[in-house]
């Protein structure tokens, strides 16, 4: 009986020793080398034709992704990416490149693990985001603020509404979150400005 | 009943960590402070020859920006500016920057706001003026407005999608105000005396257009400028990008163990007692 109850103890504390250990933070991100390929010009207002985006560089957090399609949702809210490694493109916003501001969200993760902007907020003023299209050519951006805000007081005017110059958003979770509600209750915003 | 001082203590200790926590949560939830307006410059003047357009921040001698040899009916893109004072100054084009302008304007750039600097009028009369542009469209819907720069007709009439009037008998150098319109693809005819344009504007919802009416080499040209664009459709609230994979989570729970800690030590120390309480072996 002393040997079972030793013996207890000592699982017990190995135990509590083993889930205690804090989480650990992951790697810090590679950073990718710039894409290359030709660089569009800035279109002039009037033929702000400009080819669909195909894919998302972001060298500074290690972002390489293909870039899907979203729409709304039945009740009017953006459509998210059915993966969490792929970032996509809102349809309804100007393409990236022409005039106005293009928008793109991907997750911060998925139920297990880091997604493909799982990085974005450690983004700072000046970073280089890369988007190509359909064509080959690249659009380059400029990160020129990163915001968090809670979703209940979202800028939609700012993230949605018309720039006169080609803008680019990019959205993903932050904040806290609500495992009730099974979501995140922030909201990260990176504007950036083509260059 | 007064609480024993240890728990009034212990309360105070836990409770001011906590409100240190919720404070600058609450502030980085404030509304994006933008510090950069546009501008753009344009030469909207039929009979003045080319000209070099000089941007100067307020008071620096060194331009910002220079457009050369800007001819009539260009309009360059919006330029990013840190919003303050500016000024545009006109040379003729390839006049030294050292010279004394033709002509002068100064601006304030707010935070957020667009400005078309243009020179307008005739040669003779020719001014700068300083446009206000809106950015911002009511739901759904497409702004419009026209600049009249056509000295063959000095007054033009706009219409649209058949008889809707966009703006009537506007004068050469005069801005009409801004329309909302549905989102559509509209015919848009410009009338002057006896002379008639017509031209194809795609109105999508949340975009900003200018029309200039200019002279052309044979008559009316509409030159459609497309001044902002925004999302047509707009997502109502935030995204749900993230399903808390990687979420801070409290860690678990000690109690579990605590307890079988206490369970097993307890039976430890009940099997030492057993074992004292038995008859020692005989030798």
């Amino acid at each position: 009986m002393l040997a079972a109850g030793a013996v207890a103890v000592a699982a017990s504390a190995a135990g509590l020793a083993l889930t205690r250990h804090p989480v650990t933070a992951l790697s810090a991100a590679a950073v990718l080398p710039a894409p290359t390929g030709p660089i569009a010009a800035v279109p002039r207002p009037e033929t702000a034709r400009v080819p669909r985006p195909v894919a998302l560089t972001i060298p500074a957090i290690g972002v390489q992704t293909a870039l899907v399609d979203l729409g709304l949702t039945s009740t009017g809210a953006l459509q998210v990416p059915p993966s969490t490694s792929v970032a996509g493109w809102y349809t309804g916003s100007p393409r990236p490149g022409a005039i106005g501001s293009a928008v793109i969200a991907g997750h911060i993760d998925s139920r297990v693990g880091p997604g493909v902007f799982f990085r974005l907020s450690r983004l700072r003023p000046g970073d280089r985001v890369y988007v190509r299209r359909a064509d080959g050519t690249l659009a380059v951006f400029r990160v020129t603020s990163v915001r968090m805000y809670a979703k209940d007081e979202f800028p939609t005017r700012a993230v949605y509404g018309p720039a006169p110059d080609a803008e680019l958003r990019l959205i993903t979770c932050g904040g806290v979150f609500d495992s009730g509600l099974g979501s995140y209750l922030s909201n990260t915003v990176v504007y950036a400005t083509e260059i | 009943m007064k609480l024993p001082r240890f728990i009034r203590r212990a309360i105070a200790l836990a409770v001011v960590p906590l409100l240190l926590f919720c404070v600058p949560a609450v502030a980085s939830a404030s509304v994006a402070g933008t510090s950069t307006g546009w501008v753009r410059l344009a030469h909207l003047s039929p009979n003045t020859p080319a000209v070099d357009v000089y941007l100067y921040s307020f008071g620096d001698t060194s331009a910002q920006l220079v457009l050369h040899h800007v001819g009539y009916g260009a309009v360059s893109p919006y330029e990013p500016l840190a919003a303050g004072e500016y000024t545009v100054a006109m040379r003729a084009a390839g006049a030294p920057a050292a010279s004394t302008p033709v002509l002068s304007a100064s601006l304030t750039v707010a935070p957020g706001h667009a400005y078309t600097v243009a020179g307008t009028g005739p040669e003779s009369g020719l001014r700068l003026q300083v446009l206000d542009d809106q950015l911002t469209t009511p739901p759904g819907k497409a702004l419009v407005r026209v600049i009249q720069a056509s000295l063959r007709q000095h007054v033009v009439t706009v219409t649209y999608s058949g008889d809707a009037v966009l703006v009537s008998h506007l004068a050469f150098g005069s801005v009409s105000p801004y329309h909302a319109e549905s989102a559509m693809t509209a015919t848009v005819s410009v009338t002057g005396g006896s002379e008639h344009v017509t031209a194809s504007v795609a109105l999508g919802a949340g975009t900003v257009h200018t029309l200039v009416v200019l002279d052309g080499a044979k008559g009316l040209v509409v030159d459609n400028l497309l001044d902002a664009a925004g999302s047509g459709a707009v997502p109502v609230g935030g995204a749900s990008t993230g399903f808390g994979g990687t979420a801070p989570h409290a860690p678990p729970s000690p109690l579990p163990w605590l307890l079988a800690i206490g369970a097993g030590a307890l039976l430890a120390i009940a099997g030492g007692a057993r074992l004292r309480g038995l008859p020692r072996p005989r030798s």
